[in-house]
């Protein structure tokens, strides 16, 4: 039995956890869940030792106990299972799965590797994973890493006396349906071994899989209840604080687009290293929706209508004019827009501020000679923090130190001022809270109705059947299914779903 | 607070060794203790523009060694234009160590070593491993402008300001010197936005090889002759100034002025150890020190984690 007691945290000033009680029996599955911001991750570190509370007690089977790094919670039974994979490629999977526990298998200074691989082997068992542990990990499938990472976890059963707390942190954000279906398997097959708390943004998974809810909001428990009868919509509720409108996705606002103005055509175009033919055309004002699962080769048709890589056969023409030469600067140019999907790497430059970030695109059309024009950047920036509703002091504002939320209005902002006609957007929503999302669809809107083309891959299948006009369902590289969603009309889930894997 | 320490630093500096010796404070000291160091600072004002975009540059004093040779041997032929030459061979060289660094992926500290290997030896080829002497009537006729002084202040140090105003004004006010910050936070922000950032990059190594022949050519009419070693010492000073001025090695903040203070700090430093009777010998154990501390109390660790 793990539990928290009143934990208090605070980070330079801002409360972040307050007074927190949590508490997980043996064999339990408890869902977490909240929006970004709400405190989620300061809690899972407070758990596993990453980060520490400075008020209440933390306490293992009744007994308080004090993490100061996560080796120390690891010795107390409780592991993490990183969304972001801890694994380390070049080594084999049985070096990753002992990483830094390699004592047991050491004589006279030297790794006995069979012992070690034998030892690797009973850990891969408990997850359902029939590898050779001398595999690099590097070769394995993300599912197989998740799972490895999962076993590796789970080899702390040996070393600690009681039950083990193990976390997964939004564990099936890049798996397909399948994978999922058997990752959850393997943790309900595990309670015997160990109780989960599992943290994710989706909740039909954390109502499927978990005995109990936490719904956090603004680092206070604001509800936990039974995962049994419990309603997505209800979840919601308590996690914004209030209803969400029914049309999430302004289906309301969506307005066929002009079938005359083909904004962008890509004509039996191979993608660099698939062997693909991929034919597609975007109108004015519409907005298609790639779908496809993880790896089914979405992004690398953004990145090539972007010009960040070369088609290997194939024209692509834009506004009717076929295109030569591929390279990003040249696409921006001719009037594309690229929202990334790592917006902290490719989308924002942190330490530059708010009319830094947005005429970094367009420098051209703000100087002379070379000269920028600085009063009419930050009059531009003004405008669009006005027009998209920024949250920022002003347009000096660090753009590093804004929320998820407003960085993606700053880099719509920086495609739109420039007068972008064609936009593709990677995951806009992503790690966005539910507020800031909706801000996110009522601006793709407003971009359809001014005839900017979009090319949308969503964060979810609800999301790019809401708000798209077309669907391309994509499945190995190649374009499988075409969808008509005009609304009224829209395909179901089970629809695109039969198509993608 | 920490965008301040650097003048903080300085004025501690002064007042440090003023309390020592009030006349370290008079304005002639000053003023000569800022002249001393005009060489040194057009340096690392070009080296602050590649620092700041996250790079290094370690050709720097071998290319101004290079170019005390080649005003003095270009001079007696080229006149005035002697120091446009040598500018444009400082440009070319820096230009290479960016094709280098952003065609061939070559790291930065290796590509400028590299470079700067080669510039020393046409250093060492062109003077024959010696030091050159200038004819006095052709440095007045070419470059006297460049010496005396008009009410008490050097032109030396006129011609620096001019040359960190011009830098500043690149680094602030145009697009390239917007590209480069942007480049130091965040390049692949930089590359989706559409930039062709190889350019700006070359253009970052080419600036600062052009300042590093500025700093030789100033030096050589400064002492009126040029050898392959005459610049020898200067790296590692050029180097702290930038980074004690405040401009992390990961480059996308601070800046030329920043630079300007921390010249200043590098030369009350020097000067001070006179003051405090340490010898010139320990000097570079001293700078060395300091550039181990102002990186590691500098550097921006979230984009760190890992050193190699």
């Amino acid at each position: 039995m793990f539990e928290l007691q009143n934990v208090e945290k605070r980070y330079m000033g801002v409360h972040v956890l307050k007074g927190v009680d949590f508490r997980i029996e043996d064999g339990e599955i408890i869902g977490l869940v909240g929006e970004n911001g709400a405190g989620k991750s300061t809690l899972m570190k407070v758990i596993y030792g990453a980060v520490q509370h400075d008020g209440g007690t933390v306490l293992v089977d009744g007994n308080a106990v004090h993490f100061r790094s996560p080796r120390d919670a690891m010795k107390m039974g409780v592991g993490m299972v990183y969304q972001e994979q801890s694994l380390i490629p070049n080594l084999t999977v049985m070096e990753n799965i002992f990483l830094g526990f390699e004592k047991p298998f050491v004589r006279f200074g030297a790794i006995n590797w069979k012992k070690m691989a034998a030892a690797a082997r009973r850990q891969l068992a408990k997850v359902k994973l029939d590898i050779d542990p001398a595999t690099i990990t590097d070769h394995l499938t993300f599912a197989q890493r998740q799972l490895v990472e999962l076993a590796k976890v789970l080899a702390l059963e040996e070393r600690v006396e009681g039950k083990l707390v193990i976390l997964l942190d939004e564990p099936t954000s890049v798996l397909s349906r399948e994978e999922i279906d058997l990752l959850f398997t393997v943790v309900r097959a595990l309670r015997r071994r160990a109780s989960f708390i599992f943290v994710s943004h989706r909740l039909d998974e954390i109502i499927a899989l978990s005995d109990r809810i936490y719904v956090l909001k603004d680092g206070v428990v604001v509800d936990v209840m039974s995962a049994r009868g419990a309603e997505i919509g209800d979840i919601q509720k308590k996690m914004v604080g209030r209803d969400i409108n029914s049309e999430y996705y302004r289906e309301d606002r969506q307005r066929p687009y002009d079938p005359d103005r083909v904004l962008l055509e890509l004509d039996h175009v191979t993608i660099t290293g698939r062997g693909n033919d991929v034919s597609l055309k975007l109108h004015a004002g519409e907005v298609l929706a790639l779908v496809g699962v993880e790896g089914s080769g979405r992004e690398p048709i953004l990145r090539t209508i972007f010009g960040m890589q070369k088609p290997e056969k194939g024209t692509l023409r834009i506004r009717g004019e076929p295109v030569h030469t591929f390279s990003p600067s040249r696409s921006v140019a001719h009037g594309i827009g690229y929202i990334p999907r790592e917006r902290k790497v490719e989308g924002i430059a942190g330490g530059m501020n708010v009319y830094e970030n947005m005429t970094l695109s367009q420098m051209r059309n703000y100087s002379r000679g070379g000269v920028l024009d600085i009063a009419a950047e930050r009059a531009l920036a003004r405008e669009w923090i006005h027009k998209l509703s920024i949250k920022v002091p002003s347009e000096l504002a660090d753009c590093g130190n804004l929320s998820g939320g407003n960085q993606q209005k700053v880099v719509l902002a920086k495609w739109r001022s420039g007068g972008s006609e064609i936009i593709m957007l990677d995951h806009p929503t992503r790690g966005l809270d539910i507020g800031a999302k909706e801000d996110v669809y009522g601006m793709i809107r407003d971009m359809s109705a001014d005839g900017v083309g979009i090319i949308l891959v969503a964060d979810t299948l609800e999301e790019a059947i809401g708000l798209s006009h077309t669907i391309a369902v994509i499945k190995d590289g190649e374009i499988r299914k075409w969808f008509n969603c005009q609304p009224g009309a829209k395909p179901s889930l089970y629809d695109l779903i039969q198509y993608m894997v | 607070m920490r965008r301040h320490f650097p003048w903080i630093t300085l004025v501690s500096l002064l007042v440090l060794v003023g309390m020592k010796d009030i006349t370290f404070l008079s304005p002639e000291n000053l003023v000569s203790l800022a002249s001393d160091v005009v060489p040194l600072l057009i340096m690392a004002v070009g080296m602050t523009l590649v620092i700041y975009i996250g790079s290094i540059d370690l050709s720097s004093q071998s290319i101004a060694n290079m170019a005390t040779v080649l005003t003095t041997i270009a001079l007696p032929s080229c006149g005035v234009a002697a120091g446009l030459l040598v500018i444009a061979v400082g440009l070319v060289f820096g230009a290479v160590s960016g094709v280098v660094t952003t065609r061939l992926k070559v790291p930065s500290f290796i590509s400028t070593l590299a470079v700067g290997g080669i510039a020393l030896s046409v250093g060492q080829y062109t003077s024959g491993q010696q030091a050159l002497h200038m004819d006095t009537a052709q440095r007045r006729h070419a470059f006297g402008w460049m010496v005396g002084q008009t009410a008490g202040i050097p032109h030396e140090l006129v011609l620096a300001l001019l040359i960190v105003a011009v830098a500043w004004f690149i680094q602030t006010r145009m697009v390239p010197g917007r590209t480069f910050k942007a480049i130091g936070a965040g390049e692949p922000v930089v590359v989706a936005s559409g930039i062709r950032v190889e350019r700006y990059k070359i253009l970052a190594f080419a600036l600062s090889g052009m300042f590093a022949a500025i700093a030789g050519l100033v030096f050589s009419v400064r002492l009126s002759g040029g050898s392959p070693t005459l610049a020898e010492g200067f790296l590692l000073p050029a180097i702290v100034a930038v980074l004690v001025g405040g401009t992390p090695l990961t480059g996308g903040v601070g800046g030329v002025l920043n630079t300007l203070v921390g010249t200043m700090i590098v030369a009350v430093v020097r000067a001070s150890m006179l003051y405090f009777s340490i010898p010139a010998t320990g000097q570079q154990i001293f700078f060395g020190l300091v550039l181990i501390i102002a990186i590691a109390t500098t550097i921006d660790r979230s984009k760190m984690r890992i050193v190699k």
